[in-house]
């Protein structure tokens, strides 16, 4: 088992994120799209990490958990608040920035 | 094939299956299922790379918080759960073509590259030697992460204060 | 009192400066009218004692002295000065210029008395002005300084001329001079740039060195004395920009005696004179010059003898003694020109003031309704006819000398063309004065039985308005008050001091002494030529011997092509209404349509393309993350490819 199958799933993992976060028009369902993408590169992190024999992308992994939690939580409640001044929490209503 | 090999395989149609689960599933509920089915893939896959204590971070703040939260949110947004409207929107066709173009062009460059194929040796106990990492070299970033923190939780406190 | 000429000449030319000032600021002042006009005056009399001190000072010494400020400062020296630059040649005209100055404002004040304070009061700022623009051109010590003044020279006489603006002949009489000069100017400003160029200074006192030590380029120096030369031609109103002094008659009297006699037109010739070294490096275009100049008198006088407006004739003679003078400078004696500069400026002075003092009095410019004026206005009669008689270059009188100079000048520089046209020219000069002298001033009234009525019935001649049109009281004739004659006499007693000293004793100003040697026959036949002129003017418009009818008619076609003013104004009017206006309406289309065209289809397509830009910000969070996805896409394939 080599690096290469570790980084060409996480590769497959980022690019189906990506196409949740291009796709879908619930907010929520794009926050998973942005799980999933994040999720990717956690995998990247902890394989490069395992066959650089380096504990550093272990311990970036850690932050980025944090962090990711951090930014879904904040994001969900951006999202109830959206809905709650919109009534709406479809992504493709949400169109103020309109050139 | 060892058994890992196996295991790793097995994994990974897991979680590209309930990735793909994920983003395809007309009913936002079920996606969050198969969310977490992935997220605890993914732990999985830590483990397959000798980082238990990841595994288990993985398992506990992922499966287990965030997806405790997203339920929530799903509950306080959509009127109806199960509720069958359509979740995609025009942009299926071209986003799956720039993913998928993306994807080849990723997965191309990865195979044309020499990667390492051996695993050096670590620490036995990777828990211990991240604990000490991150208290010792990377203590700054571990510090301004605990600021981040704060400022997410009182972010999200200010959001969901009741309406005056 | 410091003897030290630049000093003085400097108060001579801030006084009128300072009054200008206080003129044109001091509004309340200027209003009053007379008040305004008497600090004026004064200040008009301290320049010109002041100019006389300078002369007095500066003596037989032609040692230049300069007082220089730096003005634009550049690298090493400075790249222009302003100052004075006092020498023989300038304190002469300076004298002459404040002269000329004093007296037309002392003679404006009785020949403007009917002039509200308002109008006084501006009269009088456009005069210091001018006396200072003019005296700044006299004593400049570099070009630039004296296309400076130039132009202000050429913004006063506008401002002069059309100084009765209301009425439309007066206007547009003031923007043919200014257009006519400015045309030449635009000549003469390129001269002075192009001799920058290849000389690098402005300075004249530089250039005559330069000149002295053969260091100036040669090459091009032919096209910058032209330019020079094209905007003295301007101002002195030479073939065929002679066409605005006519013209400029509109403006009240006074103004016209200023600006033919001491300014305006006279600054050309100075011109020339002051660089009459650079222009003696090019003789093709001294040999234009003086052809011109012969040109310009001829044409000039032919024109003079036809006209019965008396400012007309005084205008067209001015002309034709411009002409002479050019002449002279073309044929390479440019004190000759110079001298007759000073001379003219005296007796056309008179000859301006006395023709002023006529019409004050009968009320008309045109000869045909005086007559026998000698008897009512007698001082007035003595005064034009020594004005006349030096015209005529008769000795004893102002013109006789110079004008011999002039005539000797043309023989000495190998220009028997012109010489010959010249001594036509003397005769035609001889002829037209003596036809205005005899038709005004003797012969049958035409004034006194009908004056009264005249001026109530019959229209004002030549879209006269009030202003230059006598009041009631002028019925009288009589000769001027005293603040008129007063100019007239001091003119015409220099005149004649002029005359009889110069006849007698020789040249007046030792820089004016003759430079070559006349051949001893000139004498008797110019002399001659002008009195076989009065004598046809006296045979002619006097004994009625010969009957102008038939003389006339001998010169039918002549006559004819001289009443049309031989179409130089048609020529004028042609090339503007033909050539230029067509001109101006392709280059208008041209802007309109094509140049504006382009520019607004530029700017309606930058619109439309932003309108169809701004379609692609759909404000919704996905579309961007969708262009993120290609442009990366994008990258990684141009870094695949590449």
């Amino acid at each position: 088992m080599g690096l290469q199958p570790f980084l060409v799933l996480s590769s497959a993992l980022f690019c189906i994120g990506l196409f949740g976060v291009i796709t879908r028009r619930n907010t929520i369902g794009i926050l998973l799209g942005i799980e999933l993408m994040l999720n990717s590169v956690n995998i990247n992190l902890v394989a490069f990490s395992r066959f650089n024999g380096s504990v550093a992308g272990m311990v970036f992994t850690v932050f980025t958990i944090s962090i990711t939690v951090a930014e879904m939580a904040l994001g969900l409640a951006i999202v109830i608040l959206l809905f709650r001044v919109r009534r709406t929490a479809m992504a493709d209503h949400l169109d103020l920035l309109k050139g | 094939m060892t058994g890992e090999a196996v295991a790793f395989y097995a994994l990974s149609a897991m979680l590209v299956v309930s990735a793909l689960a994920v983003v395809l599933s007309k009913n936002l509920f079920h996606a969050v299922l198969w969310l977490a089915l992935a997220l605890t893939g993914t732990a999985g896959i830590f483990l397959l790379l000798d980082a238990e204590f990841l595994a288990a971070v993985q398992l506990l703040l992922y499966a287990g918080g965030v997806v405790t939260i997203v339920v929530f949110a799903i509950v306080v947004t959509e009127r109806l759960v199960g509720e069958t409207i359509t979740q995609t929107n025009r942009r299926i066709a071209g986003g799956a073509l720039v993913c998928g173009a993306l994807l080849w062009l990723l997965i191309t460059t990865v195979l044309e590259r020499p990667l390492a194929t051996e695993r050096p040796i670590m620490p036995d106990d990777l828990t211990k030697a991240i604990g000490e990492s991150v208290l010792t070299r990377f203590v700054l970033p571990f510090e301004l992460l605990a600021v981040l923190m704060l400022a997410a939780l009182l972010g999200a406190i200010y959001f969901a204060r009741p309406e005056e | 009192m410091r003897t030290d000429p630049g000093t003085l000449a400097l108060v001579s030319l801030l006084l009128p400066l300072a009054s200008f000032f206080v003129l044109a600021i001091v509004a309340p002042f200027r209003r009053l009218g007379r008040p305004a006009a008497y600090f004026s005056v004064l200040c008009a009399t301290g320049a010109f004692a002041a100019a006389v001190m300078a002369w007095l000072a500066q003596g037989e010494s032609t040692i230049p002295t300069l007082h220089l400020w730096e003005w634009l400062p550049g690298q090493g020296k400075s790249l222009a000065t302003v100052g004075v630059l006092v020498d023989p040649d300038s304190t002469v005209m300076l004298m002459l210029v404040t002269l000329v100055a004093l007296l037309v404002q002392v003679y404006s004040l009785g020949y403007l008395h009917e002039e509200p304070p308002k109008g006084l009061g501006r009269y009088y700022t456009y005069q210091s002005l001018f006396a200072f623009s003019m005296m700044g051109l006299v004593l400049s010590p570099n070009l630039l300084q004296l296309f400076m003044c130039w132009e202000l020279v050429g913004l006063c006489s506008y401002l002069l001329i059309g100084f009765w603006y209301p009425k439309p002949e007066a206007a547009r009489a003031a923007v043919k001079a200014f257009w006519t000069t400015k045309l030449g100017d635009v000549g003469f400003l390129i001269g002075i740039v192009l001799l920058w160029r290849s000389a690098g200074t402005f300075d004249l006192t530089e250039l005559h060195a330069m000149v002295q030590s053969s260091t100036l380029p040669l090459a091009g120096l032919s096209i910058i004395t032209f330019c020079i030369y094209l905007g003295a031609a301007g101002k002195s109103a030479q073939f065929p920009f002679h066409v605005w002094l006519p013209d400029a008659m509109e403006g009240p009297t006074p103004v016209s005696a200023l600006i033919h006699a001491a300014t305006m037109v006279t600054a050309g010739v100075y011109l020339l004179h002051r660089t009459s070294w650079l222009f003696a490096l090019t003789p093709d275009v001294l040999l234009i010059v003086a052809w011109v100049g012969a040109f310009t008198a001829l044409l000039a006088a032919v024109l003079a003898c036809v006209q019965d407006d008396i400012k007309r004739v005084l205008a067209y003679s001015t002309v034709s003694q411009l002409g002479y003078m050019m002449a002279a400078i073309g044929a390479g004696f440019s004190a000759a020109g110079f001298f007759h500069l000073l001379t003219h400026g005296l007796f056309k002075a008179l000859l301006f003031l006395g023709a002023g003092a006529v019409i004050h009095a009968v009320g008309t410019n045109d000869i045909s309704k005086m007559g026998g004026l000698a008897r009512k206005m007698p001082i007035t009669a003595i005064v034009f006819l020594i004005g006349t008689l030096s015209l005529a270059g008769i000795p004893f009188f102002g013109g006789y000398l110079s004008k011999e100079e002039i005539l000797g000048a043309m023989w000495a520089g190998g220009l028997p063309g012109p010489f010959a046209v010249l001594m036509l020219v003397a005769f035609l000069t001889a002829f037209y004065m003596f036809r205005v002298v005899f038709l005004a001033f003797y012969g049958p009234s035409h004034v006194a039985a009908s004056h009264g009525e005249l001026v109530m019935t019959t229209p004002p001649d030549e879209g006269k308005i009030v202003h230059d049109q006598p009041g009631p009281h002028s019925s009288h004739l009589h000769d001027p008050p005293a603040s008129m004659l007063l100019p007239l006499l001091t003119l015409a007693a220099l005149a004649m001091f002029v005359g009889i000293y110069s006849t007698l004793i020789g040249p007046l100003l030792p820089a004016e002494a003759a430079e070559h040697a006349a051949p001893g026959w000139l004498t008797p036949s110019a002399v001659g030529v002008a009195v076989v002129g009065i004598l046809l003017a006296w045979l002619t418009y006097q004994r009625r011997t010969i009957n102008p009818e038939s003389l006339a008619s001998a010169f039918g076609p002549i006559r004819t092509a001289a009443l049309a003013k031989f179409w130089v104004d048609d020529a004028f009017i042609f090339v503007y209404e033909r050539v230029l206006l067509t001109f101006a309406r392709v280059v208008g289309w041209t802007d309109r349509y094509i140049v504006d065209g382009v520019l607004n289809m530029v700017s309606a397509w930058t619109l439309t393309a932003g309108d169809d830009l701004r379609t692609i910000q759909t404000g919704k969070a996905q579309d961007y993350v969708y262009g993120v996805a290609v442009g990366v896409l994008a990258l990684i394939l141009w870094m695949k490819l590449s």
